[in-house]
Order: C-alpha cells, then sequence, then structure tokens
C-alpha cells in the first residue's frame, strides 16, 4: 500500500507531469482504440454487404472440358451435325432446377437464347425497309429470349423496359406462351390471348424448320427509340421476344427434354465462401463440372466492400505501428522520467525500500495515468475514428469508382447471356462509403490490455534501470 | 583495533558494541587511476554513545558514512553489525531495519509533505505504530516544525525546516544507529543545540548509537567520542 500511496502523492504532487502523460496515452489509445473501431465497423460493413448482395456463382458449357471429357459426340448418330456440340454439351433445365434447390442458393436465374423466323401471320418490326441489295440473310429474324422471370432480366430490372399488358415470362409460363413488344404487337394487331406462329430460327441443314403456334400472354415496351435508319431486324429491340426456356429451346432447334436447354445459369449465393458447397450439391445434382464448370462472380461483393476493407487494412496498419511508436515513446518519456528521479529513487533505496517495489510504483502511476487516458478515448474515440475512417474511405471510394469506371466487368446474375455489362445493364453497385462506428465492451477492453500492455513495457524496460541503481552513487555523486 | 566490551555508559545507559569497521578500505577507480579514500580503518562503535566523526575535506568522512550506513559496500574488509557482516545481513535489509541516515543534502521527497515524508520512511522500514501520522506529527513537533508547516511540501519550507524534517524521518525509523552528515549545517546556533539535545537524548537515554559527520566543533564537543579521519585512517581523539 505504501507504494500506492506514494504513486498517488507522486501523481497529485507533479500535476503538469501527469497531465503530459495522461495527454500522451490519450494520443495512443485514441489511436489505437480509433483503429479496432474502424476494422470493426468494416467488419460489419463486410458482413452486412455479404448478406445484402452475396455472391454470384455461373454455369456454363466450358468446350474445351466437353472435348477433354470425350462426350462431346455430336457427330455419332446424335442426329446433330458434324463439328457442332451433341447433347453432351446441352445445360439441361430441370439439371439446374436441382442445383437451384441447394441451401447456399439464395436465388437464381437462367436463359437460353434463340430466334425465330417471321411466318405470314407474324411480321418483323421494320420500320425503315431494307435497303436495295443488302443480304439479309441471319438477320432478319425475331430474337427469342427463354427466360425463366421475366422481371429478372436485366432490361426490366432497371427499367428500360416494362411490361404494359398482361403478364410477363415465370418458372410456370407454358412452353407456348410468349410475351412481345409494344411495336411488333401494332404491327401484327396482336393482343393479349392471341396467337402468333414463329418458325424455327435455325439455318442449319437438316435442322426442322417447322412452324409452332404461340399465345401472346403480355406486351412490354423498350424505352430505346427509332433510330430512323436502317437496322438489321434481329438488331432491333422491338423484335425481341420473351418466352420460356422449352420455347426458347424449340425455337432454337433444340431439344426441349428436360425442360430445354440452357445458355447458362446463374445461382446468387447467400455467403461467397460457399462456392464449393454450391458444386458439392452440384455434383450430387449429376452436374459433370468438367463440362459446365460452375465460377462465382464476387464483384459487386467487392466492389461494395473493396474501399472498406482497404480502409480496415490501413487501420490495422496504423494500430500497429502507432501501439509501437507510442511505446517507445512513452518508454523514452517514462525512461527519462526514472533519469529525473533518481534522487528520489536514491532516498527510498536509502530508506531500505527494494527495488521491485520502486519499479511498482512506477509502474502504478502510469497505469493510472493509461487507465485515465482510456476512458477519455473511450469517449472521444467514436468521433475521432468516424471522422478519420469516413476521411480515410471517401478516399478509397473515389479511386474504387475511377477504376470501376476503366474497367470491362464480366456479366451480372441477372443477365446470363455473357453480352452484358455490369456497367450499363445492372443497376450500378455503389461501394460503402460509410462507416457505422459503434464502441463496444470488447472495444475498450481491446484498447485496455493494448493500453495496458504498453504502460508494462513503457514502465519495465527502461525500469531495469532501477535495478542497477545504487544509491551511494545517487546520494553522494547526484545526478 | 579498539575493542570496547559491553559496560555502563557515564549518563547510565547500557552501552555495548553495535558497529564494527574491521579492517575496512576503500579504493575508487576512474580508467586506470586508482584512488585509496580509506586505508584499514578499524574501529567498534558502541551502543548508548554520540561519537563525532571530523576530518578535513575529501579525507573520506563521507565515504565512511556510506560504507558504516550500509550505502556502500568496502572494497576489502568488513562492517559488521551486532558482530554480523553486513554483506550477510544484505544491505537493503540492514539499511531498512537497523540504521538510518541524515544526509548532507536533506534528501527529502519533495512531492511530499513534512508529515508524509515522514510517516513514508516509517512504512518503508517496517515501524509498527498505532499511528504513524501521530508519531511524525510529534516528532516533527519536537524539532520546533509548526503545525501548518508540515502539510506543507518540503520544497516550500526552509533549509533549516527541511533539515529537521530529514533528522525528525530519521528518528521515526526507530534504528540502532543514526547516522548524520552534517546534521546542523542549514541551522542557526539555538536550532543546532536543539537537534544536538535530541541526538544526545537518543544515544544516552535511548541506548542507540549516533555518528555524526561534522565540521562543527561545538557539535564535537557534544559528542561522547569524537573521531578523526586522516590520509585515509581514522584516529580517536582525546
Amino acid at each position: 500500500m505504501n507504494l500506492c500511496k506514494r504513486a498517488w502523492w507522486r501523481l497529485t504532487g507533479a500535476p503538469g507531469k501527469t497531465l503530459m502523460l495522461v495527454g500522451l496515452f490519450f494520443v495512443v489509445c485514441t489511436l489505437v482504440l480509433s483503429g479496432f473501431l474502424i476494422r470493426s465497423a468494416a467488419a460489419r460493413a463486410a458482413d452486412s454487404a455479404k448478406n445484402r448482395v452475396g455472391a454470384v456463382a455461373t454455369m456454363q458449357l466450358d468446350v474445351n472440358g466437353l472435348l477433354a471429357s470425350g462426350k462431346n459426340n455430336g457427330s455419332e448418330g446424335s442426329g446433330q451435325n458434324p463439328g457442332t456440340i451433341g447433347s453432351a454439351g446441352d445445360l439441361r433445365r430441370d439439371l439446374v432446377d436441382k442445383i437451384c434447390k441447394s441451401s447456399v442458393v439464395a436465388d437464381c436465374n437462367y436463359t437460353a437464347d434463340g430466334a425465330a423466323f417471321p411466318t405470314k401471320t407474324t411480321k418483323l418490326y421494320q420500320p425503315v425497309p431494307v435497303p436495295a441489295g443488302q443480304d439479309t440473310t441471319g438477320t432478319d429474324l425475331f430474337k427469342v429470349d427463354g427466360v425463366r422471370k421475366l422481371g429478372e432480366v436485366s432490361a426490366f430490372r432497371n427499367g428500360d423496359s416494362k411490361t404494359i399488358a398482361g403478364k410477363g415470362i415465370g418458372p410456370d409460363t407454358k412452353r407456348n406462351e410468349i410475351v412481345v413488344e409494344e411495336r411488333v404487337a401494332k404491327e401484327n394487331k396482336l393482343e393479349i390471348g392471341d396467337t402468333v406462329k414463329l418458325k424455327i430460327g435455325e439455318l442449319m441443314p437438316g435442322v426442322d424448320t417447322s412452324e409452332h403456334e404461340f399465345e401472346v400472354i403480355g406486351i412490354y415496351k423498350n424505352g430505346t427509340a427509332d433510330t430512323g435508319q436502317y437496322v438489321p431486324a434481329m438488331m432491333d429491340p422491338a423484335n425481341q421476344l420473351y418466352t420460356s426456356i422449352e420455347g426458347a429451346s424449340l425455337l432454337g432447334g433444340r431439344t426441349t427434354d428436360g425442360g430445354g436447354t440452357l445458355k447458362s445459369a446463374t445461382f446468387k449465393l447467400t455467403d461467397p465462401q460457399d462456392l464449393d458447397r454450391l458444386k458439392d450439391d452440384a455434383k450430387k445434382a449429376g452436374a459433370d463440372l468438367q463440362i459446365f464448370p460452375i465460377s462465382v462472380n464476387d464483384k459487386q461483393y467487392r466492389t461494395l466492400v473493396g474501399p472498406i476493407a482497404k480502409t480496415a487494412n490501413f487501420a490495422t496498419v496504423t494500430v500497429w505501428l502507432v501501439a509501437v511508436a507510442g511505446t517507445i515513446i512513452l518508454a523514452l518519456v517514462v525512461a527519462s522520467n526514472l533519469r529525473e528521479r533518481r534522487g528520489e529513487l536514491g532516498i527510498l533505496l536509502s530508506l531500505g525500500e527494494k527495488k521491485p517495489k520502486l519499479l511498482g510504483q512506477h509502474l502504478i502511476e502510469v497505469v493510472a495515468c493509461a487507465v485515465i487516458a482510456i476512458a477519455l478515448a473511450g469517449v472521444g474515440s467514436q468521433f475521432i475514428s468516424e471522422a478519420i475512417g469516413n476521411k480515410l474511405l471517401a478516399g478509397e471510394v473515389e479511386s474504387a469508382n475511377e477504376e470501376a469506371e476503366n474497367e470491362s466487368l464480366p456479366s451480372d446474375y441477372s443477365d446470363t447471356s455473357g453480352m452484358s455489362k455490369q456497367g450499363d445493364d445492372q443497376p450500378k453497385t455503389d461501394p460503402i462509403d460509410s462507416l457505422d462506428v459503434h464502441l463496444g465492451p470488447s472495444d475498450i477492453a481491446k484498447v485496455g490490455a493494448t493500453g495496458l500492455g504498453i504502460a508494462a513495457l513503457a514502465t519495465l524496460v527502461p525500469g531495469t534501470r532501477v535495478l542497477r541503481l545504487n544509491p551511494r552513487d545517487i546520494l553522494t555523486k547526484g545526478n | 583495533m579498539t575493542s570496547t566490551p559491553t559496560g555502563t555508559h557515564a549518563h547510565g545507559g547500557t552501552t555495548a558494541p553495535i558497529l564494527e569497521l574491521a579492517d575496512v578500505s576503500r579504493t575508487y577507480s576512474t580508467g586506470s587511476r586508482r584512488r585509496v579514500v580509506l586505508k584499514s580503518v578499524s574501529y567498534i562503535f558502541e551502543a548508548g554513545h554520540m561519537y563525532a566523526i571530523v576530518g578535513p575535506s575529501g579525507s573520506g568522512k563521507t565515504t565512511l558514512l556510506s560504507l558504516a550506513s550500509g550505502l556502500d559496500a568496502p572494497t576489502s574488509g568488513s562492517v559488521r553489525f551486532k558482530g554480523r557482516d553486513v554483506a550477510e545481513v544484505g544491505l537493503g535489509t540492514y539499511r531498512n531495519r537497523h540504521v538510518a541516515t541524515v544526509f548532507q543534502s536533506l534528501n527529502l521527497l519533495t512531492y511530499m509533505n513534512a508529515v508524509q515524508n515522514v510517516t513514508s520512511a516509517m512504512e518503508i522500514t517496517g515501524v509498527r505504530s498505532g499511528s504513524r501520522k501521530r508519531r511524525a506529527n510529534e516528532l516533527l513537533g519536537l524539532l520546533g516544525i509548526e503545525p501548518e508547516d508540515r502539510a506543507r511540501r518540503t520544497l516550500q519550507l526552509s533549509g533549516g525546516q527541511q533539515q529537521r524534517v530529514a533528522i525528525a524521518r530519521a528518528l521515526a525509523c526507530e534504528v540502532d544507529i543514526l547516522f548524520a552528515d552534517e546534521p546542523t549545517g542549514a541551522l542557526d546556533h539555538e536550532a543546532a543545540a536543539g537537534i544536538i539535545e535530541v541526538f544526545q537524548k537518543l544515544a544516552h537515554d535511548d541506548g542507540k548509537c549516533v555518528i555524526v559527520v561534522t565540521h562543527s566543533r561545538d557539535v564535537a564537543a557534544a559528542c561522547d567520542k569524537t573521531l578523526v579521519l586522516k590520509r585515509g585512517k581514522l584516529i580517536p581523539q582525546g
């Protein structure tokens, strides 16, 4: 108790020095605590982003994988033409539906592409006549996309297109149901419930080119206006039709067995770390991942958390730097104090005080200052870390946005065509640009442990000098 | 070597050998230079006596005090407390339990007030007292420190007051031997006489051994024995 009393007398007897030590500790503890808070806020934001966007895994044919597997029997009795991909390259809808039921999949989507020739009763929308001599082979077609949910198609999601009559395509849409664009509907005087006739849009010799009837269940409007110039029919957004996977497979001249064949499928994962579980579930469902590999696209997640993760990394480095620098500075200050207090140490030693107790007194003094500083840091660091964190984050967000503008992005979850880019057809994912800083007991405990560790190191390392002191030298020779 | 058996003091107190310097030498080395400060000093100090150690400046008085009070160890020879080498007892324990020193430079703890300086020393030396604070006040009062001055930090006290606080601190430790290095240097004649009286009482009435290093003839005259330190040798006078 004697040393505690002496420590108290010393702290109150030299208030200037006590304040200086508290101030120094306050700066160190505030920076360390701010670092911890930024890190934990970043971790929370990353978790939240993970839950919000998950990650998108894409499953599609890998031609090299198919060839390597030796299963490409397209030219041997499958009815396919030589050089084409056989049925082993068909990604069946029923297989993908099984994978969609995996517990790690939050949502899934898939598309099938196809084309259809106009018929006598169903004409293309061509506001500008075909220029004389223009070859229209392979372009005077409707573009037919088979989709699972029309609302998930990026053009509908981002508002470029919207259903204006009837309903869209859904998982329960029948094979012979179709949604047409307003201009095609007007051109052919179509209304909901009318029937259109379309011819299989496949030019390969030997492929069935029969006509099939589809019932118009919905009419949509695309916001892209006519250019006033000739555009090949298939390139005109007005000639875009949507139907079921089976319908698109049928018009694409492919089999409709197993619910039709897909171009690719996308799975929205609840957690980007769940890719391996998805692959396991896909294998269990019967997928050959050599032919249909699954790869994750966590671009959206990375866009969201990239800047905040960089800020968190910076905060981590700062915590370490400040902790090390703080320890060194405090050790120097304490060493300097010890030097100043040689006389006092000599007096106490001459009275027979034990050296460890002298060290203990110093430790108590420094720890007392540290405790006050930690308490003050607890009050101030929430505001400071929010200000520092947001400032740092703003810089990272700016550079992330610049990077994003310059970067060519892969296709997103909703668009399995592989044609679209995030920048033009997906709602833009903005990085997280603010920190939600909360000071919790664990943060205080961490900074408390760090602060007290620094106090102990800063006292004990220079304090070894105390153990070498000789009272006679101090008292008779002075400092 | 002088030897003194247990006996009776002229003032009636019990005398017994308490501290023995046995062939003590102390040499200091600075680089290749060696300086012999004390050379084979032998002497036995008795309880119940007050000693004065005198000698010219640089004669080694402070060194002798350091060795005898356990602040330093001799280069050769031994310092014995009640027949036991203090090196065996441990210099820290020896200082803590058996001796107290009043330094020439006062050496008070400046962040404490007078009472705290005294009670702090009592706690360190393990003085079991019902009320250390009361005892500290008694001693400070005995040495003429007014109550209002006792609560002031020592730096706010005059040199003479600081000297008396330092003496009170040494007295409070209830040790067997009291060393004092020029204890009256900062005091006026009257105050110095008061201090000497306290030391005499301590030796003659309480049976303690008081060893004073001094330049003052008056102080030396008030002591029971005077020892002269000259050229590294301790020579009893008279």
